[in-house]
């Protein structure tokens, strides 16, 4: 048992301490051994604390079922022994032999709760169940297991950084694709400083003639053009208050507005499909694209000059360490 | 795994009902006398160890004169004994009883004119011819054949000449025609007339040749009668006329599962013949027997045939058993067919007959290696069956709103209700009566009578069941009519002529066991299939009739099981295995069972008869499990009873062992609660409602309560008719002890140890049902079976208790123990040390508190050894 000294200084304890052997030992006479206390320099409790927040993010292993119907009798059991002695062997049944009536299970136990008649509980249950079913379709995403929680958080930052990349991929492809543009630099501007009078012809060709695999960049920079756009007249206009919802304003005013273009690309069946991929195979596609057509490895950063592409370690992101 | 108070369940099983509704106030007053002498400790010393030993030693002298006196004189037998002239008596057996006189015998307590006509003992006439080669039972055809007087026959009755196993319909009819009773030689009465016309008409009795000529064939007969065919009270008749059992001074034994039909079947049997009941045709239950030297046809509960066995494992007395009512399945039924099918196989010349109400009874036929099965069709009118629409939220609403709509808009015709139990029917009565009155005020209905049934109502308010249906109130008023709210009862073995609409909630009480928690209760649970048909049926007894089912079709193919399970599977089987061993089964495992239950079952009464002592560990019945099963009781109270003398109790421990045999003897009306529980409060004792019941029936035998038992029990919330039956069950019991040497004994009253020597004594039989409270909340937790449970609120214990026995487990959403008393964790180690071998327990605050409470007694000892 540590001394009073030592305990101010001493790092934080883990949270597992078990302090109830602690009060549970006080009285005892037994002299502790000088427990060893380490003085951990700041880059060990770096990273130990690392380390213990890497064990907490892992998800839990599964719980086992706990037996909520009590336990059958163990053949360690007084009653289990005599009746072994009596000529019993485990796992048969009494009585005659091949009787097929005997039990080898006790009849369970139930227990009525209320006046119900017959047929009502089940009644009763059905009608919870299918209240609960529509519900639950609702909040499925939502009302997630408590314990489920880190395991969906993990789940959840793999798919944003899966995404992230993803988009990084389809400029890089865009750019190969568009123009021998190589470098990701590049396309950065594109989106942020780009002349929306260059931009034009480029968007003037309808939407889904473009690859489908980075379709929904080209997409959202119309998108975000378009807004762009009608922030700009808007703010020149004075007409008409952005601001303004008006619940009346339906498909025929739209034109009048001038946004009737837009319905067209609504409806890209393809690129919808093509969006309701997870994350990491929608990479997984624009990857496979630049290697093949390209070869380009999105790890490298490299166009290779050979169809072989030498000199890459490996096609997925963990061979490039 | 206690022993249950009777609940109303219905299903009242002779063990349960050990009482007879008659009492003997001077015996009992005498008892009380005895219980307050102070005893010798040195005298008890030498008989607390001696129990053991005396097993074998012939009935005593004194206990039979004083069982004896005990007896209420019996109407039956006193008859028997005033014509002793009109039975021939048999000069073999006046000859052989005498030297079998000394054998002890159980079943000769009730005797009255036993010790003054040893001849006459009937229970006795088996003996002798054990005792005689070639005068056996097993060859008495012939005999028979060549003497009609020999045979106990009246000279020149036509049975003299009857070939035995080898008559006909036709001849049984000549004899049953007269003009002189074929059994007693005297002229047969009118009346006699009058009923066998109408037996005459009964189903069964087309089939009267058929059913012989298989019975002549075959050893064992399976019998199948819908209810109504006639089967209970023809059968036997059928058998008596063929199988002749006076000529080989034997009996035909016909068992019933309850003791109400015992009862009521063999007196209307006797009518039917023409005989006096107690004579020819006799019944015995537990505690009553009407048996005499002549009597050639018994009634009896399954129970009691059984504990016969017990004495008798090849029941040589019988030339036939007629297991009746064998659907029901009880555990003694069960039991006994077990039995039967050995017994059997050892005594070729018996004959048995298993009768079935229902259609499975292919089962018993496998059962019994293919025996012959003859069925035959009840007189049943035909049944209209409704179902609801809708499954019903409360059961009893929906049931009273069903008989009220039955009487305000149906015809004529008595309605049958099944409900769950006591407070559920009484309840319902209450209900039903008020509606009705508004009925008939503000609606001109007729008149409803609503009449309760269940097990523990008295005799006589059972008998109201069968008094007409109230008149119209005016000439040409709406017919008035009954209501009978009744348990599962009425289902079969009761017939209550009359009803025409049955409402079946489909409910009733049924017992179950646990054996992994060790918890017997009994739950409300749905019946099965086949009871729901029975129950409609009932509904066309009379005419044709309408049985109103209080849920829907599809509940009914799809929530309910086909049959109800056997008694056997739903329950704890530790008094049973002590049944089987003294029936002289070693072989439990394979024992033929048609159900075998569970092996898990058969563990836990194997284990738990080892913790009491009853069996060794290798299964053998010891000297204290043989001494138990002398006990009509569950084993725990028996080995509590009989191990009362070394805590200097036994008088104490008998009246509460009655006392834990009755129903509840505290009443509670819902309207005056609070005064009731001020009534109770008054008897109370800290220390638990052990103690409290005892103070209460002290109480009751006072001078000031015996003045006016009734007034005195009404003003103080008590039940006298379960306090009247508990003070029978005891001086039963008291016999019992006496017989088998159970030393009577109190500590003084004013001696501190006085209460705590009774806690002990209770620690002896019920360590097994032991609490202990966890930390310092309200819950307790069960040794071993680590259940938690709550103390019952109708407790009176004042005390922190820490430790407690507890009588029942009563199993709810949350489980309570009820009745209850604190005991000393000190005194289960030392009363119950193999139970309490600390090694045993699993890891858990009780296993601490016990290592705790072991190293206190060390260090004591210890500190003891080192004055020293």
């Amino acid at each position: 048992m540590p001394t009073k000294t030592h305990k101010p200084t001493l790092s934080p304890k883990p949270q597992n301490d078990n302090t109830e052997e602690d009060l549970d030992d006080y009285m005892s006479m037994a002299i502790a051994e000088p427990v060893q206390k380490t003085f951990e320099t700041s880059a060990q409790r770096r990273l130990r604390k690392q380390r213990e927040a890497e064990a907490r993010s892992r998800p839990p292993p599964a719980p086992e079922t706990s037996p909520a119907e009590p336990e059958p009798l163990p053949p360690t059991s007084k009653g289990f022994k005599m009746l072994s002695a009596l000529g019993y062997k485990a796992g048969s049944a009494l009585g005659a032999k091949g009787n097929p009536n005997a039990l080898l299970q006790p009849i369970g136990v139930e227990i009525k709760e209320d006046k119900g008649g017959i047929g009502h509980e089940n009644e009763k249950k059905r009608k919870v169940r299918e209240e609960w079913e529509k519900v639950e379709g609702v909040q499925k995403k939502m009302k997630a297991d408590v314990g489920d929680y880190r395991v969906r958080v993990a789940k959840e930052r793999e798919e944003r950084r899966a995404e992230g990349m993803w988009w990084g991929a389809m400029k890089v492809l865009e750019g190969l694709e568009e123009g021998g543009v190589e470098d990701e630099t590049r396309n950065k501007e594109d989106i942020e400083g780009v002349d929306p009078a260059s931009m034009n012809d480029r968007e003037k060709r309808p939407i889904k003639t473009v690859n489908l695999l980075f379709r929904p960049l080209i997409r959202d920079r119309v998108e975000k053009e378009r807004e762009r756009r009608m922030r700009y007249d808007l703010q020149q206009s004075l007409t008409r208050n952005s601001n303004y919802d008006d619940p009346e304003e339906d498909e025929q005013d739209k034109p009048a507005f001038g946004n009737e273009e837009e319905e067209l690309e609504e409806n890209d069946e393809e690129v919808e499909e093509y969006l309701t991929l997870e994350p990491a195979k929608r990479l997984a596609r624009v990857l496979t694209e630049l290697r093949a057509e390209w070869r380009y490895c999105f790890w490298c950063k490299h166009q290779y000059e050979d169809k072989q592409m030498n000199g890459c370690p490996g096609e997925d992101e963990d061979s490039h360490g | 795994m206690t022993y249950r108070r009777p609940e109303d369940d219905g299903s009242g099983r002779a063990k349960r009902q050990k009482t007879s509704s008659s009492s003997d106030s001077s015996s009992q007053s005498k008892d009380m006398s005895e219980g307050g002498v102070p005893v010798d400790p040195s005298a008890y010393l030498q008989s607390s160890t001696g129990w053991s030993k005396l097993k074998t030693t012939p009935v005593n002298e004194r206990a039979k004169k004083e069982e004896a006196d005990d007896v209420k004189p019996n109407p039956y037998l006193t008859a028997t004994k005033d014509k002793p002239g009109e039975a021939k008596p048999n000069p073999h057996l006046v000859q052989k009883n005498e030297p079998a006189e000394t054998r002890p015998n159980p079943y000769l307590a009730h005797m009255k004119q036993e010790p003054k006509e040893p001849k006459y003992n009937p229970y006795l006439a088996h003996m002798d011819q054990q005792q005689d080669d070639g005068f056996g039972y097993s060859n008495g055809y012939g005999h028979g054949l060549k003497s009609g007087k020999m045979n106990g026959a009246p000279t020149g009755s036509t049975l003299a000449t009857f070939p035995r196993h080898a008559t006909t319909a036709a001849m049984a009819s000549k004899a049953e025609d007269g003009p002189n009773n074929p059994f007693n030689g005297k002229p047969l009465s009118d009346q006699y007339f009058n009923i066998l016309k109408t037996r005459r008409n009964l189903p069964v009795h087309a089939q009267r040749d058929e059913f012989l000529n298989m019975y002549h064939k075959t050893q064992i007969l399976v019998f199948v009668g819908e209810t109504g065919s006639g089967k209970t009270t023809q059968i036997p008749q059928f058998v008596l006329f063929d199988d002749l059992p006076h000529i080989q001074k034997k009996l035909v034994a016909c068992t019933q599962p309850r003791r109400v039909a015992a009862m009521s079947v063999a007196e209307r049997v006797a009518n039917e013949l023409d005989v006096t009941l107690g004579e020819e045709v006799g019944y015995s239950i537990r505690f009553e027997d009407v048996t005499s030297q002549k009597t050639v046809l018994k009634y009896m509960t399954d129970g009691m045939l059984l504990r016969e066995a017990m004495n008798d494992n090849n029941l040589q007395r019988y030339s036939t058993i007629i297991l009746d009512e064998a659907h029901e399945r009880t555990l003694a039924t069960d039991t006994l067919m077990g039995l039967l099918k050995e017994v059997a196989l050892r005594r070729p010349d018996l004959k048995i007959v298993i009768m079935s109400a229902t259609l499975d009874a292919q089962k018993f036929q496998s059962y019994f290696n293919d025996a012959p099965l003859l069925a035959v069709p009840g007189r049943t009118h035909p049944v209209e069956i409704f179902y609801t629409a809708e499954p019903e939220r409360d059961y009893v609403e929906a049931a009273l709103r069903t008989v009220l709509q039955i009487h305000a808009t149906e015809p004529e015709g008595d309605i049958l209700l099944f409900l769950t139990g006591e407070e559920e029917i009484e309840d319902a009565c209450r209900k039903i009566n008020l509606e009705a009155d508004e009925m008939i005020r503000e609606a001109d209905a007729g008149p409803l009578k609503t009449l309760p049934l269940y097990g523990t109502l008295p005799p006589h308010q059972q008998q109201k069941i069968f008094e007409p249906a109230p008149k119209a109130r005016k000439p040409d008023g709406r017919p008035g009519r009954k209501c009978i709210v009744a348990t599962n009862i009425a289902e079969t073995s009761l017939t209550i002529d009359g009803i025409v609409y049955v409402v079946d909630p489909g409910f009733s009480k049924q017992k179950v066991y646990n054996p992994r928690i060790r918890v017997e209760s009994l739950l409300v649970s749905p019946i099965s299939k086949a009871s729901a048909q029975q129950r409609a049926g009932r509904a066309g007894r009379t005419r044709p009739g309408k049985c109103f089912r209080l849920y829907t079709e599809a509940a009914f193919k799809k929530e309910l099981i086909e049959a109800t399970y056997p008694e056997i599977l739903r329950s704890n089987l530790a008094s049973t295995v002590l049944d089987l061993k003294k029936l002289g089964i070693d072989d439990l495992v394979h024992f033929d069972l048609m159900d075998p239950p569970a092996p898990e079952t058969l563990m836990r009464a194997l284990e738990e008869l080892n913790y009491l002592a009853c069996l060794d560990d290798d299964g053998n019945l010891t000297v204290l499990g043989k001494l138990a099963s002398e006990f009509p009781l569950d084993p725990a109270l028996a080995v509590m009873l009989i191990s009362s003398p070394e805590f200097y109790c036994s008088n104490e421990m008998l009246s509460l062992t009655a006392l834990l045999s009755v129903p509840q003897i505290f009443v509670r009306p819902i309207s005056q609660r609070k005064r009731a529980d001020e009534m109770k409060a008054s008897f109370a004792h800290p220390d638990g409602d052990h103690l409290t019941m005892l103070n209460v029936y002290h109480a009751f035998k006072g001078a000031e309560a015996q003045l006016n038992p009734k007034q005195w029990c009404h003003e103080h919330f008590l039940s006298l008719r379960a306090l009247q039956s508990a003070d029978n069950v005891r001086m039963q019991l008291k016999r019992i002890m006496e017989r088998e040497e159970v030393e009577l004994m109190s500590t003084p009253f004013e001696d501190k140890s006085y209460y705590t020597n009774i806690r002990r004594a209770l620690v002896a039989g019920f360590f097994m049902q032991v609490a202990k409270r966890e930390g310092n909340g309200k819950t307790y937790v069960t040794v071993k079976d680590n259940q938690n449970v709550l103390l019952h609120p109708s407790t009176v214990l004042a005390q922190e208790s820490e430790w407690v026995v507890y009588n029942e487990f009563v199993l709810t959403t949350k489980n309570y123990i009820r009745t209850i008393t604190s005991v000393k964790p000190e005194w289960l180690m030392d009363i119950a040390p193999t139970y309490y071998d600390i090694s045993t327990f699993a890891k858990g605050t009780v296993k601490t508190e016990l290592q705790r409470v072991a190293d206190k007694i060390r260090r004591k000892e210890a500190m003891k050894g080192g004055k020293r």
